[in-house]
């Protein structure tokens, strides 16, 4: 077996950077052309941009207002009316899909942003005062919070809310918050034994204000990939909620598109179930690979590449 | 002897967690789950059969000696009656559990064995067009929601093709097995691909630039040996544990989707039934179980990391 | 006079970095003759380890590469062998050892597995034969109960048994040259000297030319037959290690010398060191590379590079070298 191109040897970067130096000398600045020159990552940020202002066409009601309506007959294939033709009760798929891509950034924004704020919180909080019982008590609660099944959670708050529409994404939150927290505690743990936080005590700065004001800003970077990661997820676990009955309920989205196409596709009518997944496929595609982008941007070396 | 005491001392240690998940479970789906009292009751109730069929259902004990009993169900397996059949809740973790696992073992050793190789390959071929290639599929694999591709199968394999089932559970010997079980086996495995694969080839790529690698190279070790003996060996721990505990993750998630699509009499089957008709006994146990599975592989995986690293001794 | 057994002439690497193409080592020649040591000196980035990393055929790929000139073992143009045909000497004909004892060796496995596996591959030998070479060898590096230890994984020996494990290893296969990339840096001082001692013991029972890269002037001092001084990425002196400390000839060996704390008949205010830094290899001066902090430049040293010249046993590269009297004390 020949040796092929790889290297066994530590310390060497396959990527060949080209011969041109760095736009600014800051963290950020570094980073960020560092993403500029990213190909898929910058196609990641063009889709997620596209998808975005579609959500924020429907918020401010240019389009999508129409997904409930019966505007044609039962299952019309696709024409200059409706593009993608009609549902089962006549609806547009066109516009349901449309309409979709709002509830998706309602339901990602909202968990990433929820579970984000959280794990910083609580990573911090638990990495800070690490080996003590306010660790323990976190590391606990993540524990529970991580081997309760999923799907078994978000029935179960589903039943103790007693069908609040919220349930889902407190659910999700609940769920999400325990990966950022672990990686934030990593992270807090590595930092506050270096020298600015003995400095920081020193000048009596009390721990609250030490944590949050000095050592959290310099988890950002984690916690904006993690962000995008949670993202994701929460748009893919919508679906399979939504098939299983615990999603959305009162607008629709694609998971409720998908779901409704189930008993349909076996009698051969695939509009909704092919719109419905390319849309969703779209979307998540372009955030992984704006993820991805943002975690090479931020972290060179990082193995993933 | 030793190997004794450190594993009871690690269950003793799991067992604040299945408090904790059981407790919240309790709360979540007993406590503030559905009152069940007048289903069971005729057109217009007495304040007596009220009464009774409360006492009747525990409604009227108090919350701790509630959430007491179903811990003592939960040590002693011993679950009672499911609401919707009427059958004994364990009887039924007994015919489906097997099922369940005969059904996710496939796609579940080949999606990690598949994803180590593939990881593997990437690694090696770092930076070139393999690894962009595989990284591209990855991707592409990551993006696509598990529902989608098993509705798609379905349809892809079983009307279009028809070349298998897609309903149904009828096996009986090996030859009806591998036929019944290849499209959700292609199914899971299309999905884990993905993440699997990155996660691997992260882990991999990280062993390969250690300082022993470069020892190794340095007394003529051949590509093979090298990434046996000093990439894939040292790679164990983080690839062991990442497989542990996607167990939770595979069994339960997993087959809540595909046997309740497939209609696979399985344990996921059961609970999705579970949910949407409020059959609690069923819930109970399931989430109970789950929380005791959850600990025993956090115990399996220490004694695994132990087997790997001679450098973690048995504290 | 012995034939030289490692002739290296003008050998030049490369790296592919962000910056651009860098020039870690820019046309170095030397050689050395068998059972001598030969210390290569300077400071971090002088090139010296990139150096004896090319001689292996180690450097990491595909950033690095041999730019030009060439590399003779024992008759044996190493530069053109493919990789089969140099896995086949490595460990056998030449070995190398590195820094980081702690992290060299492979966690997972005894010291015995990885030692009898060298020596399988390269002698095969059979199992047991091996296991017993392997104890002869690390009883001669001087680890108490060898026959207990080998089967022992490296973290339960300490840094400097570590490093001897390696030595032992290393050797094992009786090689005729020995790399040895700052093997005793990591280590306290007492464990530096026993390692050095028994480099140079086994060394002369085995008869294995060392090549010793270090940063530190007291090792070569004590152990190297010749000194060769790199600054950024070229020579700028070798000779004997006598001749060299005695009547140093480049202004930056001169410097380094006169910086190494010793008893002196007068005590001096301060500690001379060597002004400035050592420039970036992808910003590089267009004269002599040590011009810029060298106290006897002129216009010469800052427009042109000197050429290396022999002066009794001494190759430099200095306009201006030190004379033929001894040092300031």
């Amino acid at each position: 077996m020949s040796l092929p191109t790889a290297d066994l040897n530590p310390g060497a970067d396959a990527r060949l950077q080209p011969a041109s130096s760095p736009a600014s000398h800051s963290l950020w600045g570094r980073a960020a052309s560092r993403f500029a020159a990213d190909r898929a990552a910058m196609i990641g940020l063009a889709i997620v941009m596209a998808f975005f202002v579609v959500a924020l066409g429907v918020w401010l009601d240019w389009w999508g207002g129409n997904w409930a309506e019966i505007t044609g007959g039962q299952w019309q294939p696709p024409s200059a009316e409706h593009w993608f033709g009609t549902t089962i009760l006549g609806q547009d798929i066109f516009a349901r899909a449309i309409f979709s891509t709002r509830t998706a950034f309602e339901i990602g924004l909202v968990v990433a942003i929820a579970s984000t704020l959280l794990g910083a919180v609580f990573g911090a909080l638990s990495g800070y005062f690490a080996q003590t019982p306010v660790d323990a008590v976190i590391l606990w609660l993540k524990g529970v919070l991580d081997s309760i099944p999923f799907y078994l959670f978000v029935a179960a708050i589903a039943f103790a809310l007693d069908g609040n529409p919220w349930a889902m994404h407190i659910a999700m939150i609940a769920t999400f918050w325990t990966t950022t927290a672990r990686l934030v505690r990593g992270e807090v743990m590595k930092l506050k034994n270096l020298e600015f936080v003995e400095a920081a005590r020193a000048i009596g700065l009390h721990p609250l204000v030490i944590i949050f004001r000095h050592i959290v800003p310099n988890t950002f970077h984690i916690l904006m990939v993690q962000a995008t990661i949670v993202f994701v997820a929460a748009i893919k676990s919508e679906v399979i909620l939504s098939f299983l009955g615990l999603g959305v309920s009162d607008s629709v989205s694609w998971g409720l598109m998908i779901a409704e196409s189930t008993t349909e596709v076996i009698a051969g009518h695939y509009m909704n179930f092919i719109v419905a997944s390319s849309f969703l496929f779209t979307l998540v595609m372009g955030f992984n690979l704006f993820s991805d982008g943002l975690q090479d941007a931020l972290d060179p070396k990082r193995s993933g590449r | 002897m030793e190997f004794l005491q450190y594993t009871l001392r690690k269950l003793a240690g799991g067992v604040p967690l299945i408090l904790g998940v059981t407790l919240v479970s309790f709360v979540l789906m007993v406590y503030f789950g559905p009152d069940k009292t007048y289903e069971l009751l005729s057109k217009n109730p007495t304040a007596e059969e009220i009464a009774q069929v409360r006492a009747q259902l525990g409604y009227d004990q108090p919350f701790w000696v509630r959430y007491g009993t179903y811990l003592k169900e939960l040590a002693t397996l011993d679950f009672g009656y499911s609401d919707s059949t009427g059958e004994r809740v364990g009887a039924i973790l007994q015919r489906t559990i097997p099922v369940s696992l005969l059904l996710l073992a496939p796609g579940f050793v080949l999606g990690n064995l598949l994803g180590v190789v593939l990881g593997l390959v990437a690694a090696w071929h770092r930076g070139g067009w393999i690894d962009k290639a595989i990284m591209g599929f990855a991707v592409v694999g990551m993006s696509i929601s598990f529902l989608v591709v098993i509705i798609a199968f379905q349809v892809l394999f079983g009307v279009v093709l028809g070349w298998f089932p897609v309903r149904g559970w009828n096996v009986h010997d090996l030859g009806s097995y591998l036929h019944y079980v290849s499209v959700p086996t292609l199914a899971s495995v299309f999905v884990a691909l993905g993440y699997n694969t990155r996660f691997f080839r992260a882990v991999l790529v990280e062993e390969m630039q250690r300082d022993h690698v470069r020892t190794a190279r340095a007394f003529g070790a051949g590509a093979v040996e090298i990434l046996w003996k000093n990439v894939l060996m040292n790679a164990m721990i983080p690839i062991v544990t990442r497989v542990m505990f996607s167990i939770p993750l595979v069994v339960v998630s997993g087959s809540l989707l595909i046997e309740s699509y497939f209609g696979i009499p399985g344990v996921g089957k059961v609970t999705f039934d579970a949910i949407t008709s409020g059959d609690q006994p069923i819930l109970k146990a399931v989430v109970g179980l789950t929380a005791v599975m959850f600990v025993l592989i956090l115990i399996v995986n220490d004694i695994l990391y132990r087997a790997f690293d001679p450098r973690v001794a048995l504290k | 006079m012995s034939e030289a057994l490692l002739e290296v002439d003008r050998l030049s690497v490369d790296f592919v970095t962000e910056a651009g193409i860098v020039r870690a080592v820019d046309d170095v020649s030397f050689s050395i003759r068998p059972g001598r040591t030969l210390g290569i000196v300077g400071e971090s980035g002088c090139g010296k380890s990139v150096t004896s990393l090319a001689l292996m055929g180690l450097l990491p790929r595909p950033a690095g590469s041999v730019a030009s000139g060439s590399v003779r073992l024992g008759g044996v143009e190493l530069t053109s062998l493919n990789e089969r045909a140099l896995r086949r000497m490595r460990g056998a004909e030449l070995s190398m050892i590195f820094q980081e004892p702690m992290t060299a060796l492979n966690p997972v496995y005894t010291i015995g597995a990885q030692m009898s596996a060298v020596l399988r591959r390269h002698q095969g030998l059979s199992r047991r034969a091996a296991r017993a070479r392997a104890i002869e060898m690390l009883e001669r590096v001087g680890i108490p109960v060898p026959a207990r230890r080998i089967d022992e994984y490296p973290h339960e020996l300490s840094g400097g048994m570590r490093q001897r494990a390696m030595i032992a290893m290393a050797l094992s296969c009786r090689p005729k040259l020995l790399i040895a990339d700052e093997p005793t840096t990591a280590l306290d001082v007492t464990t530096q000297a026993q390692v050095l001692a028994q480099i140079a013991e086994l060394q002369q029972e085995l008869g294995t030319a060392v090549i010793l890269v270090t940063h530190d002037l007291g090792v070569v001092a004590e152990t190297c037959d010749d000194a060769l001084v790199m600054y950024c990425g070229q020579v700028v002196e070798q000779a004997p290690t006598s001749v060299l400390f005695e009547t140093p000839r480049h202004r930056y060996t001169e410097g380094l010398i006169a910086a190494i704390p010793k008893v002196r008949p007068q005590r001096l205010a301060r500690l001379p060191v060597i002004p400035g830094t050592v420039p970036d290899l992808a910003e590089l001066p267009p004269g002599c590379r040590f011009a810029p902090r060298c106290g006897f430049a002129d216009e010469t040293c800052i427009r042109r590079q000197p050429a290396l010249e022999t002066r009794c046993e001494s190759r430099f590269a200095c306009f201006h070298p030190a004379g033929r009297q001894a040092p300031q004390a």
